[in-house]
């Protein structure tokens, strides 16, 4: 908790009594995590499914709950009603291990009746109470959450409202319990884990710690910053006001994966300097001035960490193109230009000095790694690594129940824009799509960029199943072709961003979670109209 | 724990441990089709893995659950006739070809269907890997060979046969233009080779050996290697440069050539051994003259000394020009030496004893010479010769005696005149070495006269001592002489590793063929496939190419190469990789030639990723226990009889992932993407993990030659084998023509990207940050991490910018 990893590992879906999805078609985006909930299923698990749309498991929920898009937290606050209301929470469970609870139980209690919380989510009181006494009462509960619940403005608050459920019912440190994110890429969690975010250092350890920084020090042999660091909004938001003058950026398509792209195409182009490191020359590369050729996964070696804490090794499978290099070897190389003796000569070197500032991965290095993965905290050599998080405690003591609060998301359907856009992944591509469009099978299989609606809205504003539509708001305007799908709920339309041309980024709103920053992707006022 | 006896081995197990599972931990064979770790079982098993229990008989080892000690036999005659009989009932209804037909008869042995699949893919130096293999002179044998495969291509029935040795000079070609995929060169073992003779049969064993890491010296009695490649194919066919290029590519490996350097002459075996070569290849080719035997022959000029002579550059061409020349034989050198001389511009006849029909030369290097307006004479033999002013030669025409030998009908005789007049009756070898030295009389003759060795190890009669090429069997041809070099390599190699002469196995009695003969080929397969016509290679006007040397055919074009390529029926099965069933079949010694000839089943191709072909199923039902989305409509009547009838099908549930195809034990079900028949023997498999969702599923990329040929699901968690559409089809991205190969620079946005070098590139980098860093403050810069890199590539990104720019400014993509 506190380090947007998951507590369990995919396998405990397979021990749960009962499954909570909220925000996550894992059929589409994470469909290894969807054949285990499959199979939970088949063995009788219930199922609790939140989501806008009807996704395939949906069909399959004991209760659906199709709330309103941005409406996560209170949904979510309002089962948390309900379990206090009843008395369903584990007494004995709060009583040790919780904090807080008292302020909690009052908040929730006096802000969150069910009348209110059915005006924000469009959903019947019965049903949240239904959801609320299967999810409090079973034995093994386990919370799956994905994209749709963090990419909204009250995001990180949504997170905590899910987290709270599973405090509250004391459903953490056993089999089958849990709240779990789904991490969306494949080594997000690893580029969180290794520092590459502005609050933390590697390990999610604080660099305003004067313990922490001593023990850094004793490795780098350097004094680190403790000014706190921006993120990337907040960048290109200084980029804007000229307070911002140079990015490098590795494997990372700004220019086509962050919301609200006009904005961001005009804060690059105010840079002096852009440093783009890629595989193919990504969008980013218009306003860059070096573009870096990197190596892909099968032409280099080293390690990813996935959605559940699992450290795993790949190996170099064929050489790097041209002069591509792996990254690790240009950052290296560029470190020395710099000034500074950084000799790595292999990424395995690398991997043991992060065990040496990180005790996380002290036992983590990549001969351990050659069979199969390990997933951290490994402490040291012998460790066998941790599937459970917390099976012995807590690592602040207690559990906080922290406030969530509602922060609606920032654009409302009004009278000029009807429609609520909502972005999403299709199995078949990944994100900017930049890997998947160019491997033949998987752009064979789903060749163009498509936007689902529903067939009723689609009747009324004469769109036919095929059609080409245009889909346009005050930031931009976009071509799909247009797919009806009863799925979809009157006034949404869903799409992806994996096509080039069909930047549907340029559409997102500027809304941004109130503490991550995370782009409100999932909520953004458009029109649909045929061409 | 329970103690259970498997043929002669204790072995401890669990109770309730499967049988089979026991037997397959302590590595011991039992044949099974259908068994699958899930616990599933099928509606009908296959049987296979029957085995007897000690006072119970012959149970299914898949189903059975050790609950006490027993003593169990997986060899047992009553065992064997089980497996045997259900195998045989298998066979029957299989009807597929293991094998291309192409394959069979090409004596390099080359994967044909495979690197047409690659040509068909758009990975042209992925296929001249895949040649190369096997051939190292592929431009060369692209444009010479005789195609021992293209009779026997299936297309043929279909319309016409696949060019597929155009195919072969067009990736040649492209790559010797386009560079070719790098190889992995090892440091050399220490051991040394003496190669004498530097044509193709030595240039190939220097290729493979100095692959193996031996140091290779080849001496040559010309100036520069190539042997006949280099000075006796003419430029017209095969041009100087080309020659040059490929053999500059072996001797650049690191091989050493000593050109001017005579066996008998500058040096013995003797001096070889001396010199501390532990191994000795004798390759020097065939250059005794075959002679036919008639009044005055000895008159004749000899044609293969002419055409060296011309090779080496030492002709005086005006001597030979515009002269009436008479040709005898109909060998390759009689039709060079006849092209090279309408060249000259003279007037020429080729004269032959026997019929068109039977000439050993291709009957399209007939046509060339034809064309170009060389007289063939048939059935006409020479009787004697005599030298006046020009030449004066008597002739007679022959027939065939009822023995089939060649008769002459002195009362046909005529007369014909000459400027000049060659004998080409063709190449033998010669045994003059004998007296070369002391070594050299001890190596034993055949009766012939030819160097004796033993075909399977290709030692002469003094172990270290090899042979291959025209050397041994005589004038052939170059792909005979390359294979003959390879395999001379492959047992020098374990001669000096001291390891057993590996024998290749003889597996022809396993593979499955729909047919050979056109008569019996079932016709209804033929009818899947649809008439395109051959793609032929541009051939210079005969009025214009006799004026010079230049190369006569003109190779494909890129996108005539890719046409041709898909002509390919794709014949040889595609599954072979992974089919158990061969395996089974093999280690049971239950040969195939019963199989079916018919086709029962029509290829399915309608999924987009996978093909199906139920001729080819042995209805194992492992396909449908796999499939996590229970997508597939699958039954079986009348299991393992002739009237057997398997329905297969996809339903609306199919979601591609591919599960099935890897789990297939046969080439019934294929992924459409894999066009290259390989083994996964000759394949390494990498550790590799998907780089799309936060699954990070296990995968295992199967590598050949530096180029990936497919991705399969690995069986540890978190996805234990299986994996999205994505993770098994993909990968092709990394082949994408987009991919960045350079750093690229500019000093404005507004400017045009300039390639540079690392140097330059990081340089300026860092050089812009540090000024930025100076006038602006750390503040001013910020590093991104990536969600598609490593753990280790992120951690140096932040280090890069904590340490050395001291700014905590560094993200990733948490948000998107
Ligand atoms: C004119 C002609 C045209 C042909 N056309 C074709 C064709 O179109 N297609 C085809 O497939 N095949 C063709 N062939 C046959 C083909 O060239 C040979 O089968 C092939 O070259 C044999 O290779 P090799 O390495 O065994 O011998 P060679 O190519 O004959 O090489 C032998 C080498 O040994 C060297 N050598 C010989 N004696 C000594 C010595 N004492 N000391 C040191 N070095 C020595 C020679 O200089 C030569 O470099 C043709 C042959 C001829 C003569
Ligand atoms: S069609 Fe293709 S695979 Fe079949 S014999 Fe011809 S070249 Fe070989
Ligand atoms: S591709 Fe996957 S989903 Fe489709 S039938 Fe095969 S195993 Fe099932
Ligand atoms: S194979 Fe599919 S499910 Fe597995 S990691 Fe890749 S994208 Fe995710
Ligand atoms: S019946 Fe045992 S493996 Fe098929």
């Amino acid at each position: 908790m506190g380090t947007g990893a998951a507590c369990v590992h995919f396998e405990e879906i397979l021990n749960a009594e009962l499954l909570f999805l909220t925000g996550t078609n894992s059929t589409d985006a994470h469909p290894i995590v969807a054949q285990k909930i499959s199979r939970a299923l088949d063995r009788g698990c219930k199922l609790i499914v939140a989501d806008p749309r009807r996704i395939a498991f949906a069909d399959r929920a004991n209760v659906y709950l199709p709330l309103r898009p941005g409406s996560n937290v209170p949904l979510l606050n309002g089962i948390a009603h309900v379990i206090v209301r009843e008395g369903l929470y584990n007494k004995e469970f709060v009583e040790n291990y919780v904090d807080n609870f008292e302020a909690y139980q009052h908040y929730i209690l006096s802000e969150w009746d069910l009348g209110r919380v059915s005006r924000y989510t469009g959903i019947k009181p019965y049903l949240i109470e239904q959801a609320a006494i299967m999810y409090a009462t079973s034995k093994r509960a386990l919370i799956l959450w994905g994209l749709g619940l963090s990419e909204h403005r009250s995001g990180s608050y949504g997170a905590m409202a899910a987290a709270n459920l599973a405090t509250l019912c004391g459903f953490w440190g056993k089999p089958g319990c849990g709240a779990m994110p789904l991490r969306g890429q494949n080594n997000v969690q690893g580029a969180c884990d290794m520092g590459g975010l502005p609050y933390v250092l590697p390990g999610y350890q604080s660099y305003k710690d004067d313990g922490v920084r001593m023990r850094f020090k004793e490795v780098w042999k350097e004094d680190l910053p403790v000014v706190d660091g921006k993120t990337l909004p907040t960048m290109l938001r200084d980029a804007l006001a000229g307070k911002f003058k140079a990015l490098y950026a590795m494997g990372y398509d700004v220019a086509m994966s962050h919301g609200n792209l006009g904005e961001v195409w005009r804060a690059l182009s105010n840079l002096e300097f852009l440093v783009v490191q890629d595989i193919f020359m990504p969008l980013s590369g218009k306003y860059a001035h070096v573009v870096l050729p990197s190596a892909c996964v099968y032409e280099k070696s080293g390690t990813y960490t996935n959605g559940e804490r699992r450290v795993q090794f790949f190996e170099k499978a064929v050489n790097p193109p041209g002069d591509a290099k792996p990254d690790w070897l240009i950052i290296t190389e560029l470190a020395r230009k710099l000034g500074f003796s950084w000799n790595y000569t292999s990424s395995s070197e690398v991997a043991l000095e992060i065990g040496k500032v990180w005790q996380g991965w002290g036992g983590i290095n990549h001969s351990r790694l050659k069979e199969r993965g390990i997933q951290w905290p490994c402490l040291d050599e012998d460790h066998p690594g941790t599937s459970i998080l917390f099976t012995t405690g807590f690592p602040k003591g207690k559990v906080h129940l922290a406030l969530a609060k509602h922060v609606p998301p920032l654009e409302e359907p009004n009278e000029a824009f009807t429609f609520t856009l909502v972005t999403v992944r299709n199995l078949e591509h990944y994100n900017i799509g930049s890997m998947t469009r160019r491997s033949s099978s998987l752009l064979n299989l789903y060749p163009e960029p498509l936007v689902d609606i529903n067939p009723d809205d689609a009747e009324r504003l004469g769109i036919l199943e095929g059609a080409k539509v245009r889909v346009w708001n005050n930031r931009g305007e976009v071509f799909y072709r247009a797919r009806l799908d009863k799925r979809v709920p009157k006034g949404l339309v869903f799409t992806d961003f994996h096509f080039v041309d069909a930047l549907t980024n340029l559409l997102v709103s500027p809304g941004l979670d109130e503490l991550m920053e995370t782009p409100e992707y999932k909520v953004s006022v458009v029109n649909i109209e045929p061409v | 724990m329970i103690r259970v006896r498997i043929n002669d081995r204790e072995l401890n197990a669990n109770p309730g441990d499967l049988l089979l599972e026991i037997a397959r931990r302590e590595g011991i064979y039992i044949p099974s089709l259908c068994y699958l770790k899930n616990g599933s079982v099928p509606e009908k098993p296959c049987g296979l893995c029957v085995v007897k229990v000690a006072g119970e008989g012959i149970v299914r080892s898949c189903s059975y659950k050790v609950e006490r000690e027993i003593e169990v036999s997986t060899e047992d005659p009553e065992v064997n006739a089980i497996r045997k009989k259900i195998l045989e009932g298998l066979v029957s209804n299989h009807y597929g070809d293991c094998k291309a037909p192409c394959h069979t008869p090409c004596p390099g042995g080359l994967n044909i269907q495979g690197y047409i699949g690659f040509i068909a893919k758009g990975d042209f130096k992925a296929s001249l890997a895949l040649i190369k293999e096997r051939l190292p002179l592929p431009a060369s044998v692209g444009r010479v060979c005789p195609r021992f495969c293209e009779p026997v291509c299936r297309r043929a029935l279909v319309d016409e046969a696949v060019a597929i040795n155009n195919l072969k000079r067009f990736v040649a070609d492209y790559c010797m233009e386009n560079g070719e995929l790098p190889l992995e060169v090892p440091p050399l073992n220490g051991k040394k080779v003496a190669i004498v003779g530097g044509g193709p049969a030595g240039l190939s064993a220097a290729y493979f050996l100095r692959l193996e890491g031996f140091e290779v010296t080849i001496f040559d009695r010309e100036k520069e290697a190539g042997g006949l490649l280099r000075y006796g194919i003419p430029a017209f066919k095969l041009p100087k440069d080309v020659v040059k290029k490929e053999v500059e590519g072996i001797l650049n490996l690191g091989v050493e050539f000593q050109g001017g350097k005579i066996w008998g002459r500058d040096f013995s075996l003797k001096d070889l051994k001396e010199a501390g070569y532990g191994a000795v290849l004798l390759a020097i080719g065939a250059r005794k003259e075959k002679l036919y035997g008639f009044e005055g022959e000895g008159l004749a000029e000899s044609a293969l000394k002419f055409l060296l002579d011309f090779g080496r550059g030492e002709v005086d061409n005006k001597a030979y020009t515009k002269k009436r020349i008479g040709i005898l034989g109909c060998s390759y050198t009689a039709i060079e030496l006849a092209r090279v001389l309408r060249r000259l511009d003279c007037e020429v006849e080729v004269i032959y004893p026997r019929s068109r029909t039977e000439v050993s030369v291709p009957l399209r290097e007939i046509g060339y010479a034809e064309r170009e307006g060389v007289k063939f004479t048939y059935v006409t033999a020479p009787l004697k010769l005599i030298k006046g002013g020009g030449f004066h030669l008597t002739l007679a025409k022959t027939t065939l005696s009822e023995k089939r030998e060649l008769k002459i009908l002195p009362e046909t005789a005529f007369e014909r005149e000459y400027d000049l007049v060659f004998r080409a009756w063709g190449e033998l070898p010669s045994d003059e070495f004998k007296a070369f030295g002391d070594i050299e009389a001890k190596l034993e003759l055949n009766p012939d006269g030819t160097i004796k060795i033993n075909s399977q190890t290709m030692q002469t009669s003094e172990p270290w001592i090899f042979a291959a090429g025209d050397f041994v069997h005589g004038a052939k041809t170059v792909i005979q002489a390359v294979a003959s070099g390879r395999r001379a390599a492959n047992m020098i190699a374990s001669y000096l590793e001291s390891k057993p002469f590996e024998r290749a196995a003889v597996t022809v009695k396993f593979d499955f063929s729909r047919g050979k003969r056109a008569e019996e080929f079932d016709s209804n397969f033929l009818d899947l496939f649809v008439p395109s016509e051959r793609m032929h290679l541009k051939e210079r006007e005969p009025v214009e190419r006799v004026r010079d040397f230049e190369e006569v055919l003109i190779g494909f074009t890129e996108e005539e190469a890719f046409k041709e390529a898909n002509r390919c029926l794709k014949c040889g099965c595609l599954g072979i990789h992974k089919c158990d069933f061969r395996e089974i079949l093999i280690k049971e010694d239950v040969g195939v030639a019963k199989s079916r000839k018919k086709m029962k089943y029509a290829i399915q191709k309608d999924h987009p990723l996978i093909e199906v072909d139920s001729n080819k199923c042995v209805a194992c039902s492992k396909c449908v226990r796999s499939c996590p989305y229970s997508a597939i409509f699958f039954s079986v009547v009348n299991k393992g009889t002739p009237q057997e009838v398997i329905t297969f099908r996809f339903t609306e549930a199919c979601v591609n992932c591919g599960a099935c195809v890897d789990v297939c034990p046969t080439g019934a079900l294929t992924k459409k993407e894999l066009l290259i028949p390989y083994s996964r023997n000759q394949s390494k498999p990498v550790k590799s993990v998907c780089t799309f969702c936060g699954v990070g599923c296990n995968l295992t990329v199967w590598v050949k030659n530096g180029t990936i040929l497919e991705v399969t699901g690995r069986d540890l968690p978190p996805n234990r084998g299986y994996t999205c559409v994505k993770g098994r089809f993909g990968w092709e991205f990394y082949k994408s023509k987009d991919r960045l190969t350079q750093p690229l620079l500019r000093k404005s946005i507004n400017d045009d990207f300039r390639a540079v070098s690392w140097e330059e590139a990081l340089d300026y980098v860092a050089e812009n940050l540090l000024k930025i860093r100076d006038k602006y403050g750390p503040e001013a810069l910020g590093f991104l991490c990536s969600a598609r890199t490593s753990n280790e590539e992120n951690f140096l990104m932040q280090k890069l910018a904590r340490t050395i720019f001291k700014t905590n400014n560094v993200d990733c993509p948490a948000r998107v």
